[in-house]
């Protein structure tokens, strides 16, 4: 008979957790260095994955197939006229699906009332709009109605959120010498913040009550998503033709995915800081089993007397190391994933943990665990059984 | 004749240094099946090397060590830790129980290393407690018994595996004359049930219980009273 030591694979997980049985505060104190490192490392990765869920979000709701048309700017910053015949070419491109001229009146002012000083103009502008501009800009009314056919030849107005803020609750509106009635109030527009700070007016009444000639200044354009490129690419050459340079066609969605694009550079940056936290839970690790070793030096002997391979110390040893880690790793994810989901609920965005901040995280603890305990393990399997059992 | 389970054939264990030091120097020893030995010598008389040579914790530098028939000289590692999980039991002067275990399951460990599934080990550990007077209180930590019966669980610990040897390294030797005379005797009671036993002590009046007496001085047996080896 060959008699040969062997030790069951199931019973390594109960041999391996004896040390952390008698040593409690230590072990809890190992485990909550990995799992502080994990946490940071789990946290980064679901509160940037949150916040880029929610940006996402929000473009794909704004939709990323608005473009806007502007002829440069004067030096005062105030927007200068394009051809009469802008919107109408705009139009005629393959893809466009809705075109809405505006005008901005550089020398037309709103108040609240007529005895304001005329130099007040809260840094609001008057705007002709066309009657399509609300559907273009896929917009709403936070109240009231928009500029119809019919209403645009009359003096109606209607507000834009910021302007309604700054004007305030009012029936009507003194614009540059004509009372105009308050027909609706836009809600925000976050692809096209110039209407929010603008008072919206018909251009048939910009040119009764103001003389305006009808010449558009920046114009919205929605295409079919998938020739935006080709749509945006043809826009200045077809608004003014005679002097392209000078025309400036803008895709407003850019500035949130410029926003992602900046929150996932900032991503890096932090995950580094959590790597160096889980550095440090991983030397926690080694120093708890490298101490572990010397101070479990009999029991080593022990087992080696009863039969232990040096395998089976370093697989004990191993074990114990891959054990604290993996509850760092798990007490880790867990704590990730709270501060995630409190960061997030904070922000009104939804809680978003990727699949590979879990598993990247328990992964990580676990090769952690092994590379702590791989030294300390081979050194309680080199140890000789009789110097072993004569510490003591 | 009964058949021999140790047997050591001119062994020295030298230890490195200068001078190097022969702790162990020339023994012959054949303990067999059944037989009841106590090793016994000064300090410094060589007892503990003997012990880890017999043990298959150490291989001699010259000489042979025969353990259930083999030679543990030419062993590798894997092999020496075969024997020492099927073939010996220790029993050491503190114990050396795990704090974290039951009574019960430091026994157990005994056969930890044969491969054995958990619910065998604990059925063989509880007979083993058995014998030796501790059927019941299984469950408690060593911390919650005295002295004379961690070293029954120590000694049910050793003898669980049914090993054709078991190795007793000052057995009473941190126990009060009354627990230590209810051990020796426990320990005799095993060997009357026919496990070979090896004591070894530096105390004469434990020697003085034996049948054979094994005197070692410097690393030499000086006196056996078998006179066969």
């Amino acid at each position: 008979m060959n008699p040969r030591s062997r030790l069951r694979a199931s019973d390594l997980l109960p041999v391996g957790s004896v040390g952390l049985r008698t040593r409690h505060l230590r072990a809890v104190l190992s485990v909550l260095g990995i799992g502080i490192g994990v946490a940071s490392l789990v946290a980064v990765l679901g509160i940037a994955a949150s916040s880029q869920a929610d940006l996402l979000g929000r473009i794909d709701r704004l939709g990323t197939n608005l473009l806007t048309v502007v002829d440069g700017q004067s030096i005062g910053g105030t927007e200068v006229p394009l051809p009469m015949t802008a919107p109408v070419m705009i139009g005629q491109i393959d893809g466009v699906t809705a075109v809405a001229p505006t005008a901005e009146l550089t020398t037309v002012h709103v108040y609240r009332h007529d005895l304001m000083p005329s130099v007040r103009t809260g840094g609001m502008s008057v705007r002709a709009a066309d009657i399509a501009l609300l559907s273009t800009l896929e917009g709403s009314l936070s109240a009231g109605g928009y500029l119809t056919a019919a209403s645009e030849r009359k003096p109606v107005a209607v507000l834009g959120s910021q302007a309604a803020q700054t004007l305030g609750d009012t029936p009507r509106v003194w614009i540059s010498g004509h009372w105009f009635t308050v027909g609706g109030v836009l809600n925000p527009l976050p692809l096209a913040p110039e209407i929010d700070r603008s008072v919206l007016i018909g251009f048939a009444a910009a040119g009764a009550f103001y003389g305006h000639d009808g010449h558009a200044s920046r114009i919205y354009v929605r295409s079919r998503t998938e020739l935006v490129e080709s749509v945006a690419a043809k826009l200045a050459r077809t608004a003014n033709p005679a002097n392209p340079v000078g025309v400036r066609a803008s895709r407003p969605s850019d500035a949130l995915t410029a926003r992602l694009e900046v929150a996932r550079s900032g991503t890096g940056l932090f995950l580094g800081l959590g790597g160096v936290a889980l550095l440090v839970g991983a030397l926690g690790i080694a120093n708890l089993m490298v101490i572990a070793v010397l101070e479990r030096r009999t029991e080593i002997g022990l087992r080696r007397a009863l039969g232990a391979r040096r395998g089976h110390i370093a697989a004990q040893f191993l074990t114990e190391s891959l054990l604290l880690a993996f509850l760092g790793g798990v007490c880790g994810v867990v704590l990730g994933v709270a501060a995630t989901a409190i960061a997030s609920l904070a922000r009104d965005w939804t809680v978003t943990v990727p699949a590979l901040a879990v598993w990247g995280g328990l992964g990580a603890a676990l090769l952690i665990g092994a590379l702590a305990g791989l030294y300390p393990a081979t050194r309680a399997a080199r140890l000789a059984p009789t110097d072993a059992l004569r510490t003591t | 004749m009964k058949t021999p389970v140790l047997k050591l054939n001119s062994v020295r264990k030298v230890y490195p240094g200068s001078p190097p030091v022969a702790s162990v120097d020339g023994v012959d020893l054949t303990v067999r099946s059944g037989e009841l030995v106590a090793v016994v010598g000064p300090s410094g008389s060589g007892k503990s090397t003997l012990l880890h040579l017999m043990a298959a914790l150490d291989r001699p530098t010259e000489g042979s060590v025969h353990i259930a028939g083999r030679d543990v000289a030419r062993l590798s590692d894997p092999a020496l830790a075969g024997i020492r999980a099927h073939h010996l039991g220790v029993v050491f002067q503190q114990f050396h129980l795990i704090e974290s275990l039951s009574a019960l399951e430091n026994v157990a460990m005994g056969l930890l290393y044969r491969g054995l599934p958990a619910a065998a080990r604990r059925a063989r550990a509880a007979v083993a407690l058995s014998r030796v007077g501790l059927d019941h209180r299984p469950r408690h930590r060593p911390n919650q018994l005295s002295g004379g019966e961690r070293q029954r669980v120590a000694i049910a610990r050793a003898i669980v595996g049914d090993p054709a040897v078991v190795l007793a390294d000052e057995p009473t030797g941190n126990l009060d004359s009354q627990n230590g005379a209810s051990i020796l005797a426990l320990l005799k009671d095993l060997n009357a049930s026919g496990t070979a036993l090896v004591i070894i002590t530096h105390d004469r009046m434990v020697a003085e219980a034996m049948e054979r007496r094994v005197e070692l001085h410097d690393g030499r047996i000086v006196s056996d009273s078998d006179g066969a080896s």
